[in-house]
C-alpha cells in the first residue's frame, strides 16, 4: 500500500468540519492576532523548493549552517541571513546549476531544445521557475528583471546558461528566502494578501511551494474564506511530500532533533552512531504510520502500544526481527508509545546515566505546556548527586526531595521523571541498579488531579487520556505555524476547539486543519 | 569606521533599533573623556572557554608564578612549547560576572549568550565583536567583516555561541577547517591558466549582476517590512556587503596559505565522530584565523571551544569531561580549604588544555607582529562548572590592546561580583569607541563603567 493511500484512509475521518472558526470582530480580525512577521524559510524549506527548481536531487540544506531553533522549531521567526548562510548558498547554488537537465518536469518543454535567443521560452521558463520560488505568481516586471538575468547568462553561451543565472538569482532572492506574513498593508483589520495566504497554506500543512490548484484559487481571492483553506490543506495532506514536514514536527516538538547532538559511554552501549540512527528510524517511521493510519492521533503517539522497529534495534529491544515496515506490539515490554521508544529514552539521558530530571523536565514542558525556573534563576547552587557505586539514581537525587529550596520544583520534576527508572542512559530496559531493584513508581498532577503511577507506561496511558495533554498539543500546533511563542492565540485557540469533533482536537492533522481556517492564521496585527 | 571624537550610537538611531515596544532598558552612552589607548587596538578575538575553572590551579601564586606544578595558566610561561613566554601579556582576571545573564535567566550553558553580548535572551544588540566588525566598520575594508569559528558544534544555539547580530541572532560558526580555508581565502586562489581567468571574470560580472538583483529585491522588501523586522534586513544588507567584497576581489598582503588535508580529520562534527580531531582542529582554526588577521582578509574573529570529551587527547581524563569532570567538581572556595582535590587537578587538566590553544594564537600573533594591536578575550559560561554558576567566570585578558592593558598581573574584582560589561566597556574604549555603557538589560546599572586594566 502506498504512502497516499494510507493517508486518504487517514483523512477520512478528518473530512470538512462543521461551524465557524473563532469568534471574531473588527472586520474580521480575531481580537488576539500574530505579529506581521518576515520569516526566512528553514534549511529544509530552502531544499524543497531548490528541489522544486533544480530538480536531480539537488540538496542545499547540507551546504548551510544549522538553523537556529526556537520555540524548538526550526521554522521560526528568529531565523536570519547572514554573510555565513548568504555565501554558502552563493557558492552551493553556483555548484547546483553547473549542469542543469533542462528536460525535467519543472522546465516547460521547449526549455530542452531551445537556442539562447529564444526569448519567449526563457519567459516561459522565469515564469514557472519564479512562481515556485516565490511561492505566488510573479508581476510583469519581475518576469523581465529575470529575463535580464537570463540575457546576462545566455551572452556568448547558451540557453542552459541563461537559466542557471536565473534559478541562482531566484535561490539567492529576498523574495524565496523569506515568507512573509505581513497582510495586505491596508489601514484597519490586517488580512494576509492572497499570495501570503497560499505560500502559507502550503508551507505549513505540505512543506512545500505551493501547487497549481493552491495558486489558482489564492489568485481567485478564494483563500479568505477559513472553509475553502481548509479544503486545500485537505488536499495537499495527500501529498506524500507532507510526511517529512510532519516527522521534523514531532521531532522538534519533543525535542528529538537532539539526539544527533549526543554521545553515550561505551560503557553503556558499544557502538551508538549505529543504534542513533535505528533510534531516528524507529521513530520517524512510527511517525509516519500514526500521521498516516491515525492523522497524528495524540493518543497513538503516546500510548499506541505498538511500534515498527528497525533489525538494527530490535536485538536491544529484546524481540525478534520483524518484516521491514511491520508493526510488532511492545506493550508487554513496558513501551507503550513514543516516549519509550529509545529515540526519547536516550535523547533525555545524560552519556551513562539516566537522568529523571530531564526526562521529568521533558514531559512536563512538552506534552503539558508547562515551564519551570532553573535553579540558578532562584539564585540555587545547582549540586549534582555524587557518583555512587551502590546506589539507584533515584536514591542518589533523594536529596531534592529533602532539600526544602529543591523540592519545590522537584518534587514535581522528579515525580515524573522516575517513572522511566527502568531505562538506561541509552533506552535499554533494566529491572536493577547498582545491583539493586530500579523502584519506578511515581506521580503526576493531570488535569486537576494527583496520580499516581507505577512506570512511564502508566504515564503514557494517563496523558493519551489527558484534555490538559491535548490543549497543549494545540498550542504546540500554533507555535509551529506562528514560528514563535505567542501566549494569546495559543489561549485563544484553545478556547476555539471546545465543541469540535473529536477527531478535529485529538489529532494532529485535525489541530492542524482547525489552524489553517482560524482567522489567527489568516490575519495580523495591523502595522 | 570608528571615530574617536564621535558618539558611536545617538540615542535616536538606539531608540529606532530598538523600536518603541521594546521592554528592555538601555542605559545610553555619555559623552566624556576617554582615558583611551595611545593607538586603538586593531584586532579582536574573542574565545569561548568550556567548564569554568578549578581555581585551586588557576590564581596565580604571589608575583605572578603562573608556571607552577598543576597550574591551569602554565603554557603562558612555557617557551618551550610556544616559542617564547606570554606570561607578561595576559591578565587573569578573577571577580566577573555574567550579571546580564543573572538578571534575565540567562544561565547555566545558555550563559554563552552573555558573555560578549552583555545582554540575556531577550537582548537585540550585538555582541561586542559584530558590534565593532559591523557597526563601528572595524571590518568594512577587509572582505570578511568577522571570522566565526568553532570547535565541534555548528549549533547556533545559545549554548553553543558567542557571537550575535545586531538584532539578537546568534551567528554560525565555521567547524571545518576546509570551510574555513574556503571562507576566507578561496576568493584568492588564482588560477593562471587562461581559460581559468576568463572563467573567473565572466563569474565576477554574474556575480555582481546577482548581487545587483538581490538588493533591488531586499529595499523593496524593507519598504514593506514592519520596524520590527528591521534589524533582520539589515543583517541581511550587512550579509549582501560582504559577499559584494568577495565577488568584486579584494587583493590580500600575504601569501595564501596551504588548503588543510582533509584526510587528517575525516569528521568534525561532536557526538558523529570528530571528538579524535578535535585538537588538530582547534589547532587549524587558529592558525588559519590568526593568518586571516595577518593577510588582512579580517580584523575580527571569534572561537568557540570543545572540551576534551572522548578526544581521548588526555588519558588522565574520564572520556565523558562533561559529567565527570565538571559536574563533580568540588570547590575549594575561596577560602582555599576544602573540596574534593581529585576533582580540582582534573578540571585544572582541563583549563590548562584550553589555555594551551589559547597560548598557541598568542605565538601565533607574536610570529605575525599582531599581538600588540589585539585585544584577546577569553572566557567561560561559568565560575564553579557543578553549580552552573554565572559568577565569578575566569577572564582571561591577552594582548597589547593598543597600550590599554598591562599584562602579568591577576587583578581580583572581589568576591562579591563585578557585572561583566563593564569588561566590554572597556573593550570598546580599547578600539577608540567613546562609550561608557554596553549591553542591555532590565537593570541599567549594570551596564556602564570600566575596567583598570592598564
Amino acid at each position: 500500500m502506498t504512502r497516499t493511500q494510507l493517508l486518504c484512509g487517514s483523512l477520512l475521518a478528518l473530512s470538512l468540519s462543521c461551524g465557524t472558526s473563532a469568534p471574531t470582530a473588527n472586520g474580521g480580525a480575531p481580537e488576539h492576532s500574530l505579529e506581521p512577521a518576515l520569516r526566512r524559510l528553514s534549511t529544509a524549506e530552502l531544499d524543497v523548493t531548490a528541489q522544486s527548481l533544480l530538480g536531480n536531487g539537488a540538496a542545499l540544506a547540507a551546504a548551510l549552517p544549522p538553523d537556529a531553533r526556537q520555540s524548538d522549531y526550526s521554522r521560526n521567526v528568529a531565523q536570519s541571513v547572514d554573510s555565513l548562510l548568504l555565501g554558502q548558498l552563493f557558492d552551493a547554488t553556483r555548484s547546483a546549476t553547473e549542469a542543469l537537465d533542462l528536460s525535467q518536469a519543472q522546465f516547460p518543454s521547449c526549455a530542452g531544445t531551445a537556442l539562447a535567443a529564444d526569448r519567449e521560452c526563457a519567459a516561459a521558463t522565469v515564469t514557472l521557475l519564479a512562481r515556485a520560488a516565490f511561492r505566488r505568481p510573479p508581476s510583469a516586471l519581475e518576469v523581465e528583471q529575470l529575463l535580464d538575468l537570463f540575457t546576462l547568462g545566455a551572452e556568448s553561451a547558451d540557453f542552459e546558461s541563461g537559466v542557471a543565472l536565473v534559478v541562482r538569482g531566484l535561490l539567492g532572492s529576498p523574495k524565496f528566502l523569506y515568507a512573509t506574513t505581513l497582510g495586505t498593508g491596508e489601514p484597519g483589520p490586517n488580512r494576509l494578501s492572497n499570495d501570503e495566504l497560499g505560500s502559507e497554506l502550503s508551507l505549513l500543512i505540505s512543506g512545500q511551494p505551493p501547487d497549481e490548484p493552491l495558486l489558482l484559487a489564492a489568485s481567485r481571492g478564494e483563500l479568505s474564506s477559513g472553509s475553502e483553506r481548509e479544503r486545500q490543506a485537505l488536499r495537499l495532506l495527500q501529498l506524500p511530500q507532507s510526511r517529512d514536514l510532519y516527522r521534523r514536527f514531532v521531532q522538534e516538538w519533543l525535542g528529538l532533533i537532539g539526539l544527533n547532538g549526543l554521545a553515550k559511554s561505551s560503557q553503556v552501549v558499544s557502538d551508538f552512531p549505529t543504534l542513533r540512527a535505528a533510534m531516528v528510524s524507529e521513530t520517524s517511521q512510527f511517525v509516519d504510520d500514526v500521521f498516516s493510519h491515525q492523522a497524528g492521533s495524540v493518543a497513538a503517539l503516546l500510548a499506541g502500544n505498538y511500534s515498527i522497529v528497525p533489525d538494527a534495534l530490535a536485538g536491544f529491544y529484546g524481540i525478534q526481527p520483524t518484516a521491514p515496515g511491520a508493526r510488532v506490539s511492545l506493550s508487554g515490554l513496558g513501551r507503550a508509545g513514543i516516549l519509550q521508544q529509545a529515540s526519547f529514552l536516550a535523547t533525555f539521558a545524560h552519556e551513562s546515566e539516566s537522568a529523571p530530571v530531564l526526562r521529568g523536565k521533558a514531559v512536563l514542558t512538552r506534552l503539558l505546556c508547562l515551564d519551570f525556573p532553573k535553579p540558578t534563576d532562584l539564585g540555587l547552587d545547582i549540586v549534582f548527586p555524587a557518583a555512587d557505586p551502590n546506589a539507584t539514581t533515584r536514591e542518589r537525587f533523594a536529596r531534592h526531595a529533602q532539600d526544602a529550596a529543591c523540592k519545590g520544583c522537584h518534587a514535581t520534576l522528579d515525580g515524573v521523571g522516575f517513572l522511566f527508572e527502568n531505562f538506561d542512559a541509552a533506552g535499554h530496559l533494566r529491572t536493577t541498579e547498582s545491583g539493586r531493584a530500579i523502584d519506578t513508581s511515581g506521580s503526576i498532577q493531570l488535569d486537576g488531579q494527583l496520580l499516581t503511577l507505577a512506570d512511564s507506561a502508566a504515564l503514557s496511558s494517563a496523558l493519551a487520556n489527558s484534555e490538559q495533554v491535548r490543549q497543549c498539543a494545540a498550542r504546540q500546533v500554533v507555535r509551529f505555524a506562528a514560528g514563535k511563542t505567542d501566549v494569546l492565540v495559543e489561549q485563544a485557540f484553545v478556547h476555539s476547539l471546545e465543541g469540535k469533533s473529536v477527531e478535529r482536537r485529538t489529532t494532529f492533522l485535525g489541530l492542524f486543519l482547525e489552524f489553517v481556517k482560524s482567522d489567527w492564521f489568516a490575519w495580523r496585527k495591523p502595522q | 569606521m570608528i571615530r574617536r571624537s564621535s558618539l558611536p550610537i545617538s540615542r535616536r538611531a538606539a531608540l529606532t533599533a530598538l523600536g518603541a515596544g521594546a521592554a528592555l532598558s538601555v542605559l545610553f552612552p555619555r559623552v566624556r573623556p576617554l582615558r583611551a589607548a595611545p593607538t586603538p587596538a586593531k584586532y579582536f578575538i574573542g574565545v569561548y572557554m568550556p567548564h569554568g575553572m578549578a581555581r585551586e590551579f588557576w590564581v596565580p601564586k604571589p608575583g605572578f608564578q603562573i608556571a607552577f606544578e598543576g597550574s591551569s595558566l602554565a603554557p603562558f610561561d612555557d617557551a618551550a612549547t610556544f616559542g617564547r613566554s606570554f606570561r607578561d601579556q595576559i591578565v587573569a582576571l578573577e571577580g566577573l560576572d555574567l550579571t546580564a545573564g543573572l538578571r534575565s535567566a540567562t544561565v547555566g550553558h545558555d550563559a554563552s549568550r552573555v558573555i560578549l553580548t552583555g545582554s540575556g535572551t531577550n537582548g537585540q544588540n550585538a555582541s561586542i565583536d559584530q558590534f565593532l566588525a559591523v557597526e563601528q566598520g572595524l571590518g568594512n575594508e577587509t572582505p570578511l567583516s568577522s571570522l566565526v569559528l568553532g570547535v565541534g558544534s555548528a549549533e547556533p544555539a545559545l549554548q553553543w555561541c558567542i557571537s550575535y547580530a545586531k538584532g539578537g541572532t546568534a551567528l554560525p560558526k565555521i567547524i571545518d577547517p576546509l570551510a574555513t580555508f574556503d571562507h576566507a581565502f578561496g576568493q584568492f586562489l588564482r588560477d593562471p591558466d587562461p581559460l581559468a581567468v576568463a572563467r573567473a571574470a565572466r563569474e565576477q560580472r554574474l556575480g555582481k549582476s546577482l548581487l545587483d538583483y538581490w538588493t533591488a529585491d531586499l529595499a523593496e522588501l524593507r519598504t514593506r517590512a514592519p520596524q520590527a523586522e528591521r534589524d533582520k534586513l539589515d543583517q541581511h544588507a550587512t550579509a549582501l556587503r560582504e559577499l559584494e567584497k568577495r565577488v568584486i576581489g579584494q587583493a590580500v598582503s600575504c601569501a595564501v596559505p596551504a588548503r588543510p588535508d582533509a584526510t587528517q580529520f575525516p569528521a568534525v562534527g561532536s557526538y558523529q565522530g570528530g571528538e579524535p580531531y578535535f585538537d588538530l582542529i582547534s589547532n587549524l582554526q587558529i592558525d588559519l584565523m590568526v593568518q586571516a588577521l595577518a593577510c588582512g582578509v579580517t580584523h575580527v574573529s571569534t572561537l568557540f571551544l570543545a572540551d576534551l570529551s572522548r578526544t581521548h587527547f588526555d588519558a588522565g581524563l574520564p572520556e565523558d569531561v562533561h559529567t565527570d569532570v565538571a559536574h563533580r567538581y568540588a570547590s575549594a572556595g575561596r577560602s582555599g580549604s576544602g573540596g574534593e582535590p581529585t576533582s580540582q587537578a582534573q578540571l585544572a587538566r582541563q583549563n590548562h588544555y584550553t589555555y594551551s590553544k589559547i597560548a598557541r594564537i598568542l605565538q601565533r600573533l607574536a610570529e605575525a607582529s599582531l599581538l600588540e594591536q589585539t585585544v584577546l578575550v577569553a572566557i567561560s559560561d561559568m565560575g564553579d562548572p557543578a553549580k552552573h554558576s554565572s559568577r565569578q567566570v575566569p577572564t582571561l585578558l591577552a594582548g597589547g590592546w593598543g597600550g590599554a592593558l598591562r599584562g602579568g598581573r591577576h587583578i581580583d574584582l572581589g568576591a562579591e561580583g563585578t557585572p561583566s560589561n563593564r569588561l566590554l566597556v572597556s573593550i570598546q574604549q580599547a578600539f577608540g569607541v567613546e562609550s561608557d555603557s554596553y549591553g542591555q538589560s532590565v537593570d541599567p546599572s549594570i551596564l556602564s563603567g570600566t575596567l583598570s586594566l592598564t
